[in-house]
């Protein structure tokens, strides 16, 4: 059975994210459904990973709620990082060890799409010892984080295409202080591709790193009844 | 991928070996390392806690990821391997020796018996041969 990926145009707060990957997960453990890869955006957040500090958060509570960037603690591994609209998000919802490609390490895969992708649009990117993550020479361009409940997958990778970089000054990203964040509006200017281009690679590129075809459910689409119904109406996937 | 043929397995790649004296050694299998990564944090379940088979025991962390590790059947924590507070990376050196992690006094060792045998546990984890 091919794997599912359902694109977001609308971007998602953090808990509404988190709690749709949760019952998900159960789905994918009871095989109600396939590997399903989420795509989407969320609204300002700055979160936590598992055992995540505060020390990695630059900015104050007050300022935080000043500047409408929401605080939140993930059970990802990985440390502080920042999400918001202009940055795609995916978050694979896979059985892991099902598929011959997973034999190369769950992480090093993330990591080979976020390269691939990249490159798609010109821009190097690589792999760095010791930090985990898709880099350029500007800096990091994604970051990787996720949790494994029974060897389904939850949480993640995030992309920046246009996301505004200032939401990484409130941070200490990845807890890596003197590394830089950069997007590929940064690297690439008026030529920056829109979320919705990057996202049609990521999908490609995951598709093949992963071994698993994707069967793609644009923001407009219908979903089939196991999916929809394990998605709420009040999240929408079409954006305004 | 190595996978020792004298002990038994989860579908979670846990490994347990049962000790003569009655005791199961827990660890995760060299696959369930390799997808992980470097580890940097194991937190380890307190010895003496009752546990039912699949329950979460211990969580390891890498640089990215965290994962749940659970019980194969019920019993008894009896040991928690220490080592692994300053050295979680032990976990990715020796995943069957010194990268152990917690021993269990199964209720009914019997049901070990029941677990994957390494042919089994081969045939379920993916080839990386492409």
């Amino acid at each position: 059975m091919n794997a599912w990926a359902v694109f977001f145009d609308a971007p998602l707060p953090y808990a509404a994210g988190v709690a749709l990957q949760e019952r998900l997960h159960a789905a994918r453990l009871a095989d109600a459904i396939p590997d399903t890869i989420l795509f989407l955006e969320h609204t300002p957040v700055v979160t936590l990973g598992q055992r995540g500090r505060n020390d990695g958060v630059r900015a104050s509570p007050a300022r935080l709620q000043e500047l409408g960037v929401e605080l939140a603690q993930a059970s990802r591994g990985g440390n502080v990082t920042f999400h918001g609209p202009g940055q795609c998000v995916l978050y694979p919802i896979l059985k892991l060890g099902s598929h011959e490609a997973d034999a190369h390490g769950y992480l090093h895969n993330l990591e080979e799409i976020a390269i691939r992708t990249a490159a798609d649009f010109g821009v190097t990117a690589y792999r760095r010892a010791g930090k985990n993550g898709a880099w350029t020479d500007d800096g990091k361009i994604a970051a990787i984080g996720f949790r494994l409940k029974r060897w389904v997958t939850l949480h993640g990778m995030s992309f920046n295409v246009q996301v505004d970089l200032a939401g990484f000054d409130l941070i200490v990203p990845c807890g890596l202080a003197g590394e830089k964040v950069s997007s590929l509006a940064r690297l690439l200017g008026a030529r920056c591709p829109t979320v919705a281009q990057v996202r049609e690679r990521l999908a490609v590129h995951f598709a093949a790193v992963c071994g698993r075809a994707l069967e793609i459910f644009p923001p407009g689409a219908a979903l089939p009844p196991a999916l929809a119904g394990l998605l709420p109406a009040a999240v929408p996937r079409i954006g305004k | 991928m190595n996978v020792p043929t004298e002990l038994r397995y989860t579908k979670t790649h846990e490994w347990v070996r049962l000790d003569k004296n009655g005791v199961a050694t827990i660890g995760i299998t060299d696959f369930a390392q390799e997808q992980l990564g470097d580890l940097t944090y194991v937190e380890l379940p307190s010895v003496g806690d009752n546990v039912e088979a699949q329950n979460e025991v211990a969580v390891i962390e890498s640089v990215k990821a965290a994962a749940d590790i659970y019980a194969p059947v019920a019993g008894t924590i009896a040991e928690v391997n220490k080592k692994l507070e300053d050295q979680p990376e032990l976990i990715n050196s020796d995943p069957f020796g010194e990268g152990w992690i917690y021993k269990l006094r199964p209720d009914d060792p019997s049901e070990i018996d029941m677990l994957l045998d390494a042919d089994a546990y081969e045939d379920m984890i993916p080839d990386a041969e492409e």
